[in-house]
């Protein structure tokens, strides 16, 4: 059995890490609040800009549009791919770093020729230490998503893929399915496919052709630089909010812990101090004895 | 649809749904000038202009200021997709006018391409809410 030193050392440090776990999880509680918020927020954005698209593109057949541009003329071997990482910029989060990182590490070793694009620090630490090339300019963090930040991201991918230094874009975000369900997820932003989006059943009589102020070029100018946008936010929210709630899972399950562990160990400490009580006296009792 | 003079409007933001609902007539900024929508309009696809926008309810013309976004028009259902939509009570003159001054600031030093496109647009978003909080 330990001595009664060991244990009350023992007892401290978990006392410690319990705080900070439940600091930790105090903290991911709170956010994960306001990130589910502003998840509901930007949800009918997310999925009405989907079906508005799918419908554009049901409805209007032949459009020669750069963004839409497939590239086919060049092989699957030489194809310049990017792939949008999202990670968290910490770690303690369960397996949320790990997941969307085994993810990308397995569609790397697909393709030959990938560039990373890696949002939060987890994953480009990481990246780093498996010497992997990362894109060294683009650095986002992965807390409080916000529309600027997605633009400015959208910019990049859409001024990169233009100038052919990429020919498809692919963002591995982590989806929140409900909240003991999140799973990491391949979502291809450009070029944009019209097959990708799933072809809705008629409700209406809208079945003729569409017209397009000014012309279609004008129109998809804006609207695709829009649409990926808004992907890379509605992206971004779900990975933030995936993050938060990994971490609030994680930390109540290690608090949870702590407390069994201290209460086993607080078990065996009363244990050895009786032990050691009981020693004495038999001490003191064999010692007067001894002296009769 | 409630009525037969009205369509269905719906103006969303990745931040809230601004309106959803029945309305009788449409004006908003698109690329190329102002652009009018009353129901059965022919179905259309067009881009919007961060400016002034209004829609009638009631017979009651609402207006509000709207970012840069698109416009899917059917003929009993618009909607429209918008970077931002404020109501003028919402508006913030000041903070507005900070922005098209910090705006115009910016588009006087050299900047990039992007820098550029990026002033412009913050000059066009601050002058669309001076707009309409007017």
């Amino acid at each position: 059995m330990a001595s009664i030193k060991e244990i009350r050392t023992h007892i401290k440090s978990v006392e410690q890490t319990l705080k900070i776990t439940n600091a930790m999880f105090l903290i991911s509680s709170s956010n994960l609040q306001k990130a589910r918020k502003q998840l509901t927020d930007v949800e009918p954005y997310f999925q009405k800009i989907s079906t508005t698209i799918s419908d554009i593109l049901h409805h209007s057949p032949e459009i020669n549009h750069k963004f839409f541009d497939k590239r086919t003329h060049i092989p699957p071997e030489k194809r310049k791919i990017g792939y949008i990482v999202i990670t968290g910029d910490k770690g303690l989060a369960g397996a949320y770093n790990h997941n969307i990182l085994k993810l990308a590490e397995q569609k790397l070793s697909q393709s030959a020729n990938a560039s990373l694009f890696v949002v939060g620090q987890v994953g480009r630490s990481y990246f780093m230490e498996h010497g992997m090339p990362i894109d060294g300019e683009f650095l986002y963090t992965a807390q409080n998503p916000n529309v600027g930040r997605a633009r400015d991201m959208a910019e990049t991918m859409l001024d990169l893929f233009q100038r052919e230094q990429l020919d498809e874009v692919y963002v591995l975000f982590t989806r929140m399915v409900n909240s003991f369900q999140m799973e990491p997820t391949v979502h291809k932003l450009l070029p944009l496919d019209p097959d990708a989006f799933p072809q809705e059943e008629e409700i209406t009589s809208y079945n003729r052709d569409v017209t397009y102020v000014p012309s279609v070029k004008a129109v998809m100018d804006r609207l695709v630089p829009g649409y990926v946008k808004g992907d890379l936010f509605g992206a971004l929210v779900q990975s933030y909010c995936s993050e938060q709630n990994a971490r609030m899972t994680a930390m109540k399950s290690s608090s949870d812990n702590a407390r069994d562990m201290l209460q086993t160990l607080n078990l065996s400490y009363n244990r050895a101090r009786q032990t050691a009580i009981t020693q004495e006296i038999t001490e003191v009792v064999g010692g007067a004895q001894a002296a009769l | 649809m409630a009525e037969a003079n009205t369509f269905y409007l719906e103006i969303i933001t990745p931040e809230r749904q601004f309106y959803i609902g029945p309305a009788e007539a449409l004006i908003f900024p698109a690329v190329d000038g102002q652009m009018g929508v009353y129901v059965g309009h022919a179905p259309t696809v067009t881009a919007i202009e961060p400016g002034e926008l209004r829609y009638k309810v009631d017979g009651v013309w609402e207006p509000a200021a709207v970012g840069a976004g698109f416009a899917e028009i059917k003929p009993d259902y618009v909607i429209l997709l918008v970077g931002f939509a404020e109501h003028p009570e919402e508006i913030d003159r000041k903070r507005a006018e900070a922005a098209k001054l910090r705006a115009e600031e910016r588009l006087r030093q050299k900047q990039s391409i992007q820098e550029y496109y990026h002033s412009k647009a913050a000059l066009a978003r601050a002058m669309a809410r001076l707009k309409t909080g007017r």
